[in-house]
């Protein structure tokens, strides 16, 4: 297992390395540089002063030592300079960090909340209106765009009756007051979850469905064990294995931010952040906030193996 | 009685009652794009015509162009019917020697005046050149708009119907080629093994562990001219949804490539393929005709799930900004123009988004129904 768990790791990190020199070279590919956007802000700039910044930038180099000047700060714990802000990296990714842990949580708390109950009820009443009535609740999750949602809820809560805030994350006045965000968070929250309820419907029913075929289940009836029993204790237990692993490996998104809800409501989380620095050129937030989510789907899809094998002895990991 | 596989499974899919409908409707949008431009002369309206002083115009309305417009209009005119413009020219001063005073450029000065002056006008004509500048000119003028007017004055209605076009054609592009992608590499990979399979997968699960988002909007805002093997591409107005199919093609076809490896590594070891093998087949062979048609049945679901996911992701580049580029509509670009105005013309934001939503919830169904039906345990005989 220990053995297991180390290789595990071990090609995590291989991955990431590879998959980082990947997203570099994207970045590289983008056009324009910092040093391209302040030609053209100030014209009275000469070809040597354009040299002299981009020796300072370094920009002068090629991809090979740029990138492995790179990694070598990330190792020194150095994330480097956001190029639009003007401040550390670290320093604007970690409120947007907690903006984005906070919408992303409740979300998902929200959409599990919501749909493991509905999609053991459609496996119970399978093919009764209950079950077709869910079906379509959860394909208009799957199908509906996020972007799209999100605008009808600020149109009818945000525009028409005013309840909630069209967009933003904190009042102006007072953003410590962390009762005050409530508000904000309700209508990315609802096009958040909404969007991944769909999915979790779907795969509850399948696998509690899966459960309620075996043999076991069959017996268990016909000796006349109570019917709530039955399903809680005998097919629920086991429907539950396959939902650790959906739920587990969800949670790696938890910091990676939705870039479309959050840009929609004008959020101020990473994904917004992502999207900012992708189009503002601003190379270092990219970079960092990209390695982040990758780490994290990475690591969460480990952590849903080993807890798999936890809940399941009979799955041996090697 | 013996009964084709596909038979079978028709047979199946019609039981379905959700899948039919989504198949009629999908059908429908299909065919709707194909003829986009039949029904863009049947009704005389042009989804790109501009009409800057009736911006936002409500549903049901009717707008009449202004004259910057309609000298465009009559100036193409002249140039594709030069002999009969000078023909109506002179028509139209003997017609009313005061307005139109000279032989010359009469239809210039027609045009210049309100909608009912230029009728009456026209009545005063011959039949044959009554007939001749309706089409192009008086019936362009003043328009009837089912759906309003968008944020340069442009029939929605129309833009819709090529808006189909565009997003269910790069959808279906795409679906269907990152499949073929996904074949490919998926039964190379399952049917080989060993060092192949292994760089193959951690390619594809590389790739799957990538943020696809924040991905996506990189590639879409790279310059294709830094490559230059992409720069044939990088021509034309088909830029914009060549660059977009390519983008969501190399970063959709992974799924299905595990799809089909799976499938194949558990035929690899039937019996029917080691008969092949023994009796000399070539592994071309043996993957054409003994290893595809097997995993065609869960190729198909994944093309049409496929195909709503990649609606989706164009919808979502495209309202973001980074993927189909004005004048082309598509879903997902007439939503980015109509969120800055959802107060004052919210149905322009609806529609769209009523139109992806309905088609993915369409090819979902059929994907959900053709899984069903695909199953060989709900096989009935």
């Amino acid at each position: 297992m220990l053995r297991y768990i180390f290789f595990r790791l071990l090609q995590t990190v291989v991955v990431i390395v590879a998959l980082s020199f990947f997203c570099y070279l994207l970045l590289n590919l983008m056009p324009g540089d910092p040093v391209e956007i302040l030609i053209q802000s100030n014209p009275k700039m000469t070809p040597e002063d354009i040299q002299r910044l981009r020796e300072l930038y370094g920009l002068d180099r090629s991809i090979w030592e740029k990138y492995s000047a790179w990694i070598g700060d990330i190792l020194k714990g150095d994330l480097g300079y956001s190029r639009t802000y003007r401040v550390p990296v670290s320093e604007i990714l970690l409120p947007r960090l907690g903006n984005t842990f906070i919408l992303s949580l409740s979300a998902l708390l929200l959409s599990l909340f919501i749909a493991i109950p509905l999609g053991i009820l459609a496996a119970l009443r399978v093919n009764t209106k209950v079950d077709y009535l869910i079906g379509l609740f959860s394909f208009g999750g799957i199908s509906t765009p996020s972007f799209w949602l999100g605008l009808m809820l600020i149109i009818i809560f945000g525009v028409q009756l005013k309840w909630f805030p069209a967009s933003g994350t904190y009042s102006i006045e007072n953003p410590d007051n962390w009762l005050g965000r409530i508000p904000y968070l309700v209508l990315p929250t609802l096009t958040l979850s909404y969007l991944s309820v769909g999915r979790f419907i779907r795969f509850t029913r399948s696998s509690m469905l899966e459960a309620l075929k075996n043999d076991y289940i069959r017996t268990a009836i016909a000796k006349g064990l109570p019917r709530t029993k039955v399903i809680w204790k005998h097919a629920f237990r086991n429907a539950l294995l396959s939902l650790i692993t959906m739920v587990t490996l969800s949670f790696s998104g938890v910091f990676s931010g939705a870039t479309i809800t959050e840009t929609v409501f004008a959020y101020q989380g990473v994904g917004k952040l992502v999207y900012d620095s992708i189009l503002g050129n601003d190379f270092n937030v990219a970079m960092v906030s990209f390695m982040i989510s990758v780490s994290m789907v990475l690591l969460f899809s480990l952590i849903a193996d080993l807890l798999y094998s936890l809940a399941d002895p009979r799955i041996r990991l090697h | 009685m013996v009964q084709s596989y596909w038979r079978v499974v028709w047979e199946e899919l019609k039981e379905h009652r959700a899948a039919v409908i989504g198949l009629g409707v999908v059908l429908t949008f299909i065919v709707i794009g194909l003829f986009a431009p039949i029904i863009s002369q049947l009704f005389n309206i042009s989804p790109y015509q501009q009409n800057p002083l009736q911006r936002y115009q409500p549903p049901w309305s009717t707008t009449e162009l202004p004259l910057s417009e309609r000298v465009l209009l009559v100036e193409q005119f002249m140039e594709t019917h030069p002999e009969e413009a000078r023909n109506i020219n002179g028509m139209l001063h003997s017609l009313d020697p005061v307005k139109y005073q000279t032989t010359e450029e009469n239809l210039l000065r027609w045009i210049e005046q309100s909608y009912d002056e230029m009728l009456k006008d026209l009545q005063g004509l011959p039949p044959k050149q009554q007939e001749l500048l309706q089409r192009p000119i008086v019936s362009r003028i003043k328009t009837f708009h089912l759906l309003g007017t968008d944020e340069l004055g442009r029939d929605v209605f129309m833009r819709l119907i090529f808006g189909t076009r565009v997003s269910l054609g790069v959808a279906l592009l795409v679906a269907i080629s990152s499949s073929l992608i996904g074949l490919l590499i998926g039964s190379l990979a399952g049917y080989y093994g060993g060092w192949l399979d292994h760089i193959l997968m951690r390619i594809t699960d590389s790739l799957l562990s990538l943020p696809l988002m924040p991905v996506l909007i990189v590639v879409s805002a790279l310059s294709f001219e830094k490559l230059p093997i992409l720069q044939m591409f990088s021509q034309g107005n088909w830029e914009s949804i060549i660059k977009l199919i390519l983008i969501l093609v190399l970063f959709s076809w992974m799924t299905v490539a595990k799809l089909v490896r799976a499938e194949v590594l558990s035929l690899r070891e039937r019996d029917f393929i080691l008969a092949a093998k023994t009796m000399g087949a070539r592994d071309f062979f043996i993957i054409m005709r003994h290893v595809f048609p097997n995993v065609m049945a869960p190729l198909l679901v994944a093309v049409t799930l496929g195909v709503g996911e990649s609606i989706q992701f164009e919808a979502a580049l495209s309202f973001l900004g980074l993927g189909v580029q004005q004048p082309t509509p598509s879903w997902g670009n007439m939503l980015f123009n109509a969120q800055e105005f959802i107060t004052e013309a919210p149905l322009l934001a609806l529609i769209p988004g009523l139109l992806i939503l309905t088609v993915t919830i369409s090819f979902n169904y059929i994907g959900d129904g053709l899984q069903e039906a695909l199953n060989p345990k709900s096989f009935k005989r």
